[in-house]
């Protein structure tokens, strides 16, 4: 069975948040209001996270790196789930159930990278945005949690694709929208136990880190720290 | 006596509540504007499901086939029945046939044709029944949509029964 892993290279990234927009109009995450946004509600997946900052304003330097779900092996956020709605699936991914999930929010407060989104309104969407809905992912209701599952529906696309072609999966078969848009093709992504993959190269580089390491949840993605 | 009357009373409540529920549970029935004749399209005329139903090959939607396909053929009359000449009437005035839709996923299922029958390779008789021998259109659904039915069968053919196949 795969393990499915993201590596980020931050000497690559140029902040240039492409896939903060591809995931956003992949996975159909709803544009919230003005007035939802001002209180701190607004809906991203994957988002820019500022690390530190440098210097005086304005001769200020950020470090801001690109944040998903971390995916982690040893999720804290599936033991709270009275329900069941969110599971760590044989591949390593983070499943998310929309209809199992009663919007306890739970497992928002027990991730501790805040990257799970609560819908707090159903807001009506600009004309341009209903008429683009991927099909292939659902349109969530309000008071339901969600996040990143590393475009699930991609995964099963791929799937059928190599079962029409009567072969297995092969690195790069599955990516996800981010990774798909990357300019500057700082993401990898694929199997992390297997060793032909890009994502078991681009691992093994010395400048690997994970968030907040000492918590013991061991994140599937990992960055690789830029170089200075 | 009175107490009879009160029982009385709340038994008839009892079964008209049964019944509401009941006919609110199943599926009223469904009239198209056209009684289409699927015997005598795909049996004796020998069409494919696919002619007419051409995405349940590559797209999630089979589609319902409107005036694009039906006046192929009914461009012109061919018979004398009255069904065909209301066709021929909507392809004429190039206005689309307000087909109503039996079968309804819900949003937060997905569901694709595509997966079941050039994937899976499954057979339409499956959850439709066996369409080519009926005379008028369907009023009802043939397999219910429901969980448990799709459960059933994927455990049945030994396919994945993991939530994400299906809610996302």
């Amino acid at each position: 069975m795969p393990k499915y892993g993201m590596v980020i290279d931050l000497d690559k990234c140029t902040l240039c948040e492409a896939c903060v927009t591809a995931c956003k109009l992949e996975n159909n995450v709803q544009i919230v209001s003005k007035e939802d946004a001002a209180i701190g509600r607004t809906m991203f997946w994957m988002t820019m996270l500022t690390l530190e900052h440098e210097g005086q304003y304005p001769d200020i330097k950020l470090k801001r790196i690109p944040r998903l779900c971390f995916q982690c092996d040893k999720p804290s956020c599936i033991k709270t789930c009275p329900v069941r709605a969110t599971y760590k699936r044989e591949d390593g991914i983070i499943a998310q159930i929309y209809p199992n999930c009663i919007g306890c929010r739970y497992c928002m407060a027990n991730c501790p990278y805040t990257v799970k989104v609560f819908n707090w309104d159903r807001d009506k969407q600009p004309q341009q945005v209903e008429k683009c809905y991927n099909e292939d992912v659902s349109v969530r209701p309000k008071g339901i949690v969600e996040k990143c599952v590393f475009c699930i529906h991609r995964l099963q696309k791929a799937e059928e694709r190599a079962k029409a072609e009567y072969r297995e999966l092969r690195d790069g078969d599955y990516v996800p929208a981010c990774m798909e848009v990357c300019p500057a093709k700082a993401i990898y992504f694929g199997d992390l136990d297997d060793p032909h993959s890009k994502v078991f190269e681009a691992i093994k580089d010395y400048r690997r880190f994970t968030l907040q390491e000492d918590l013991g949840t061991i994140p599937k993605v990992y960055y690789l720290n830029a170089k200075d | 006596m009175k107490k009879i009357v009160v029982f009385i009373l709340f038994l008839i409540g009892v079964v008209a509540g049964v019944i509401f529920v009941q006919a609110m549970i199943n599926q009223s029935a469904m009239v198209q504007p056209i009684k289409f004749n699927h015997q005598l399209h795909h049996k004796k005329m020998g069409i494919d499901c696919i002619f007419c139903h051409k995405y349940v090959e590559t797209e999630s939607r089979a589609s319902i086939p409107n005036i694009d396909v039906c006046g192929i053929c009914h461009l012109v009359l061919i018979g004398n029945s009255s069904e065909e000449k209301k066709v021929h009437e909507y392809v004429k005035n190039q206005k689309r046939i307000p087909w109503l839709s039996i079968y309804h996923v819900s949003d937060y299922a997905s569901f694709s044709h595509r997966r079941h029958v050039a994937i899976g390779k499954l057979s339409c008789n499956l959850c439709h029944g066996d369409m080519g021998t009926l005379t008028s259109p369907p009023e009802k659904q043939f397999l219910k949509i429901k969980m448990e039915n799709c459960i059933n069968c994927h455990e049945k053919r030994h396919v994945s029964t993991d939530c994400n196949q299906c809610h996302r």
